[in-house]
């Protein structure tokens, strides 16, 4: 008999009157990176906090490798969670801190010191094992969170905005950082986190949160690519809409030019929104569909170049980014009237 | 006026105020103390050390020793029941909290003496602790209750235990919640991290109490001279006879000393750890 890894079945939590998160499945695998992300009042810490056990389940279940764990107190379930305020206890050292779970395990102390150096040097804080929480820098903190919760082998290792408190560029290293951990430690990592390309660089699988409810899950590129809803398409990267109505063969810009798209599978409803990457749009360039209008800002990002194009067939300016390449070749200048093109497979229709 | 001038100047009535009526009669206290006492009361100016040795007589000694005991015991017995009140408090929802600490330390703005002579009320042979124990159907004997050891204590715990709440409520209410529930994550129980995580992280409170509770009532007089009812002294009630009937205001000035001398060693002591408690947080950038 084979069953889910983690299996998230129905489960239902109100406070109150308030419906924080509603009749949620979701299966996730053994080994998985697995991202929920959401904007703060998604649900989605509070789906999190029921994994762990700090939140009463108000309708559903939980199941780890087939056998429900819903009814267990949070020291019983062979999950861990790194909070988000790390929640180091102030009065213990590096190294304290990080025995701490193997003590509540009663290993034996020649092991638990052995596990607990071993794991100093895959964070690479051998050297502050004596100091205290208060003693560290942030990163070096959340270095110390992970490890704590790392240390035990959890079955599952919940991660709540592991990032979040981080600087930029720790942030990205960490990313990294955190993929190799869980490739290491084989591990199912679960991690919360509102920052959409956090879970598009990490994750092997993202489930979008909203309302309570999921409202896609898929592979990053999936997501990405083929976001499922307007919401979806906001939510993550950079995404132009411009409206559309519903002709006879298809859909139509505002000024009547036809709106080739993906499949013209239409949903139902009205009116209807054509949405499109940045990235393929083609300063200059001939496709399936095209606009004309004037730039009106440009951002340089370093990585790339993002023209601001005001048109008549959007009300916000539309965004086209060019590559160093193609702007080296075709420098774009504010005030110019220009002509950007896309292709139909890269034109997604959604109900406005 | 320069800016760097002002905080002086501001300061300089509290200065006036605390020389004049702190520094100069502890002074003049200090000084008595090594003056021998006169032949009718008075006081004789010639220097001696007498006085201070007669503090280390076994005879007033044991008294300093009974003091110490009353009060270590009350100081106990207030934070045992401060800290329970306090962590009962911060773990009610946070909008209820202001409230239930007034009502906590409400009776501390009545009136001392009134509140001990309530308790003579309480404790008294036809008193209402007796009178509820007949009302329940209780026959037998009851022991005396007030003038002992006990009552002294029960009024030392009962007016100092605002203190402890306050002085536990302060580290308990500003700790992180998810750091006991990290700890209950990491597989400990409940009692576990209450003796791990919360207590360890609220001794700094539970010592203030203490060390308050304790100076508080080893120099008290008025509830060893209400409560006691002149069956044993209390050093404050020593203290008090010297200047008051035995006249030998020497003597009374050495106990004294020796008391403040006491009473300032645990004030220090309790302010570096004070200080060691919240210390780390300063050396952040290391």
């Amino acid at each position: 008999m084979t069953h889910p890894f983690l299996s998230i079945r129905n489960v239902s939590k109100t406070f109150g009157s308030v419906r924080a998160v509603t009749d949620l499945s979701l299966d996730i695998a053994e080994n998985e990176f697995f991202a929920l992300l959401g904007a703060s009042g998604s649900g989605k810490t509070t789906l999190l906090r029921m994994l762990a056990g700090f939140e009463d389940l108000t309708d559903g279940d939980i199941l780890l490798e087939g056998s429900s764990i819903a009814e267990l107190t949070p020291n019983r379930r062979p999950l861990n969670l790194m909070f988000q305020s790390y929640a180091l206890f102030p009065h213990m050292t590096v190294t304290q801190n990080i025995a701490y779970g193997l003590e509540m395990d009663r290993l034996p102390k020649a092991e638990t010191a052995a596990r607990v150096s071993e794991i100093l040097d895959v964070i690479q804080l051998g050297h502050l094992a004596k100091r205290k929480p208060d003693q560290l820098s942030g990163g070096q903190r959340q270095r110390v969170a992970l490890a704590r919760a790392l240390v035990k082998r959890p079955k599952v290792l919940l991660l709540d905005e592991p990032l979040g408190a981080l600087d930029k560029k720790l942030r990205s290293e960490m990313q990294l950082e955190l993929k190799r951990l869980q490739h290491e430690f084989g591990i199912t990592f679960i991690v919360v986190t509102h920052d959409q390309e956090e879970a598009l660089v990490m994750a092997d699988r993202i489930a979008i949160m909203k309302d309570g409810a999921l409202l896609q899950v898929g592979t990053p590129h999936e997501i990405y690519e083929n976001p499922g809803t307007r919401f979806a398409a906001d939510f993550i990267g950079v995404m132009n809409f411009l409206p559309v109505s519903r002709t006879a063969d298809g859909f139509a810009a505002r000024d009547g030019s036809q709106m080739m798209s993906r499949g013209n599978a239409a949903p139902a409803g009205t009116p209807f929104v054509a949405a499109v990457r940045p990235e393929r749009l083609r300063v200059g360039g001939t496709g399936d569909n095209s606009l004309t209008g004037e730039i009106t800002a440009l951002a340089y990002h370093g990585l790339d170049l993002l023209v601001h194009i005001s048109t008549a067939i959007a009300d916000a300016p539309v965004i086209a980014r060019m590559t160093a390449d193609e702007a080296d070749g075709n420098a774009p200048v504010v005030g110019r009237q220009v002509t950007a093109s896309w292709s139909a497979k890269d034109t997604h229709i959604f109900p406005e | 006026m320069s800016a760097d001038r002002r905080p002086l100047l501001l300061m300089t009535p509290a200065m006036i105020w605390l020389f004049g009526l702190m520094v100069v009669p502890c002074a003049l206290i200090l000084v008595l103390a090594f003056f021998r006492r006169g032949l009718y009361g008075g006081i004789e100016y010639t220097w001696t050390l007498e006085n201070l040795a007669l503090v280390f007589d076994p005879l007033y000694f044991q008294i300093f020793l009974k003091s110490a005991g009353i009060a270590g015991l009350s100081a106990a017995i207030a934070c045992v029941l401060g800290y329970a009140a306090a962590y009962a408090i911060a773990a009610m929802p946070r909008r209820h909290q202001p409230m239930l600490l007034f009502f906590a330390v409400l009776p501390f703005w009545s009136n001392y003496l009134v509140r001990t002579y309530a308790w003579i009320v309480l404790l008294n042979r036809e008193g209402l602790i007796v009178n509820l124990a007949r009302w329940v159907g209780y026959e037998g004997e009851l022991p005396q209750m007030l003038y002992s050891e006990q009552a002294v204590v029960i009024g030392l715990v009962y007016n100092y235990l605002p203190f402890v709440i306050l002085s536990c409520y302060a580290p308990l209410s500003r700790l992180n919640p998810e750091v006991n529930e990290a700890s209950r994550d990491l597989g400990a129980s409940a009692w576990t991290t209450f003796r791990r995580v919360t207590l360890p992280m609220t001794v700094p409170g539970i010592a203030t109490g203490f060390v308050f509770v304790f100076v508080l009532s080893i120099g008290n007089f008025v509830t060893p001279a209400l409560l006691g009812g002149g069956q044993f002294q209390m050093i404050g009630n020593l203290v008090y006879a010297q200047f008051l009937t035995a006249n030998d205001w020497p003597f009374g000035a050495a106990l004294s000393m020796v008391l403040i001398a006491v009473m300032l060693g645990l004030l220090m002591g309790q302010a570096v750890m004070a200080d060691r408690a919240s210390g780390g947080k300063g050396a952040r950038d290391g």
